[in-house]
């Protein structure tokens, strides 16, 4: 009897075992798209504009935080922004470095979209990019203006699509930063770069 | 060559580009009326872009100019960055008081009323450029804008065609010489005009030529630039909040923008804006294959010619350095006069205090 108790017991266990790799199989398949992952940051982002007045920048910069982080590859932005620099930071620099980025990117988000005039985003069209990317471009509407074009480049981390970089009408957060801060730490050094974007942060959150 | 100098002054004169939205291509105006000594700056940009125009067949076997190959398409990066001071505190101390002022007190539906009036004598022009980059069916949309807006929009003070769907383009004889294959060449900075490259610069002239309001004289003028400055204002006001190196910022933006607009908005194949190859390994990949070298070299280094214009684009950075530290200075005696008045004022009152006060 207790014999049968056991075989059942295991069959059981193997059964659950089972549903639970098929289960866990689904939602592998189930991804979220790299279109689903822009859609889902620029909702937010009018969300937070719509109540960006009643929040304050500390309210909106606190939700911008976590939307920011899980749809950008923030660390990833901050290595490659410096190129081959990175290699020659120290393991403390480096940390420091990604640490104020990203509390650079959040704050200007915060700063830049305080409240809301009837924006609106609308999908046009995703193209494969190279080395396994992918661009999706959209259109940020503002009512009495020309229309900006915003081209997101998507990347894989890991199983996810983050966002490594934006153009807006052309012009490249990503370049614009990366010519900026090589021209800083030639002539400057490390230590002047973090002190020029903590000023900016600063002055963000003071606004 | 009295035709060229009058080209070259309305240049001086008038902003190019009245596009509110976008950072670059606005700029400080203001002509001191220096035309001779900027002259020989423009000169020597006209005698590089002639040279390129020459030397555009084999840029690409160009070797890279700069050893240090920090930016092959800013080898006259100090010179740019004199300039760019000089345009600042030019901003600083007379156009954007005037600016501010004039936001102050216009209201609204005037403000826009100017913008409309001059974007779209502009349209003129884009139509020219439309069909001289083969753009027929653009342009005939942009004929249609012209024509409403002046009838339909009262000489172009209501920007109608807009509402109807007609959408205003950007176009102007800098893309179509881009259009026809001429290299960019250098990125420069211009005393009072701002960004360009030695490319922009004949297109320049050519855009001045091609807008009516070159031949109105100077009041009118004198509007349209205090219209581009104050359409500018959110412009500066993100690079300010932005940059931590204004300059390279500006820079970027500009090129990028400028990039963006010679190819309509599609999606540039060059290397150069591809933002996925930044990648740290794709960097390696860079310096080792050389793919530098692919990039369009800015400017030649051999020929005398080129000698001469670095001679006198040192003359000029001299002349502009001079020019930048004695505003500095008076800016400087201009505080320190302030200071005094107010000492001044303050002892007087002491001193009508005392004798006021009955002898002890």
């Amino acid at each position: 009897m207790s014999l049968v108790k056991i075989m059942l017991k295991k069959i059981v266990f193997s059964f659950v075992l089972l549903l639970c790799l098929t289960v866990s199989q689904l939602c592998l398949a189930e991804e979220v798209s790299a279109r689903q992952v822009v859609e889902d940051f620029q909702n937010e982002l009018l969300a937070i504009m719509k109540e960006g007045k009643a929040l304050g920048f500390k309210g909106r910069y606190d939700k911008l935080d976590v939307a920011v982080k899980k749809s950008h590859d923030l660390p990833k932005i901050a290595r490659s922004v410096v190129g081959k620099q990175w290699e020659e930071l120290s393991a403390e620099q480096q940390a420091k470095l990604e640490q104020v980025f990203s509390q650079l990117s959040v704050s200007a988000y915060a700063h830049n979209f305080k409240d809301y005039t009837g924006e609106t985003f609308t999908f046009i069209s995703e193209e494969e990019a190279s080395r396994g990317g992918q661009v999706i471009h959209t259109n940020l509407h503002i009512p009495g203006e020309k229309d900006v074009k915003f081209d997101y480049w998507m990347k894989k981390k890991a199983d996810d699509w983050r966002i490594n970089n934006i153009i807006a009408d052309g012009v490249s957060d990503f370049a614009l930063k990366r010519s900026e801060y090589a021209s800083v730490l030639s002539k400057e050094g490390f230590d002047a770069l973090i002190a020029k974007i903590t000023e900016k942060i600063d002055k963000y959150a003071a606004q | 060559m009295r035709l060229l100098r009058k080209l070259l002054k309305k240049l001086i004169n008038t902003p190019r580009n009245n596009h509110a939205q976008q950072p670059p291509g606005f700029f400080y105006m203001f002509n001191a009326g220096r035309l001779k000594r900027h002259s020989p700056t423009i000169t020597s940009v006209l005698l590089i872009s002639a040279a390129l125009l020459l030397l555009g067949g084999c840029a690409g076997t160009a070797k890279p100019i700069a050893q240090s190959d920090t930016n092959n398409v800013d080898p006259y990066e100090s010179f740019n960055r004199t300039m760019f001071k000089f345009n600042d505190h030019l901003d600083d101390y007379i156009a954007k008081p005037i600016s501010d002022a004039y936001l102050w007190v216009t209201p609204g539906i005037v403000k826009s009323g100017v913008t409309n009036f001059f974007s779209n004598l502009k349209d003129i022009n884009v139509v020219l450029n439309d069909h001289m980059q083969g753009k027929f069916g653009q342009g005939l949309e942009d004929t249609g804008r012209f024509l409403t807006n002046t009838t339909a929009g009262m000489l172009g003070l209501f920007d109608v065609a807009s509402e109807l769907g007609l959408k205003k383009h950007e176009e102007d004889f800098g893309q179509t010489l881009a259009v026809w294959g001429v290299p960019q060449g250098a990125y420069l900075v211009l005393p009072i005009l701002g960004p360009t490259t030695a490319r922009g610069l004949p297109g320049g002239i050519f855009d001045v030529a091609a807008n009516p309001t070159s031949y109105v004289g100077m009041p009118v003028n004198l509007v349209s630039m205090l219209n581009t400055r104050a359409n500018a204002e959110g412009a500066l006001k993100f690079i300010d909040e932005a940059a931590i190196d204004p300059y390279v910022f500006t820079r970027e933006a500009f090129l990028q923008n400028q990039r963006h607009l010679i190819n309509d908005g599609k999606m540039d194949a060059n290397v150069e804006v591809q933002p996925l190859e930044y990648d740290i390994d794709s960097d390696v990949d860079e310096k080792t294959t050389g793919n530098k070298a692919q990039k369009p070299a800015a400017v030649e280094k051999d020929g005398s010619e080129n000698k001469e214009t670095d001679k006198s684009l040192d003359n000029a950075v001299f002349a502009l350095n001079k020019t930048s530290e004695s505003m500095e200075e008076a800016s400087a005696k201009l505080d320190n006069l302030k200071q005094k008045h107010k000492r001044r004022h303050h002892r007087a009152k002491a001193q009508r205090h005392k004798s006021a006060l009955p002898p002890a």
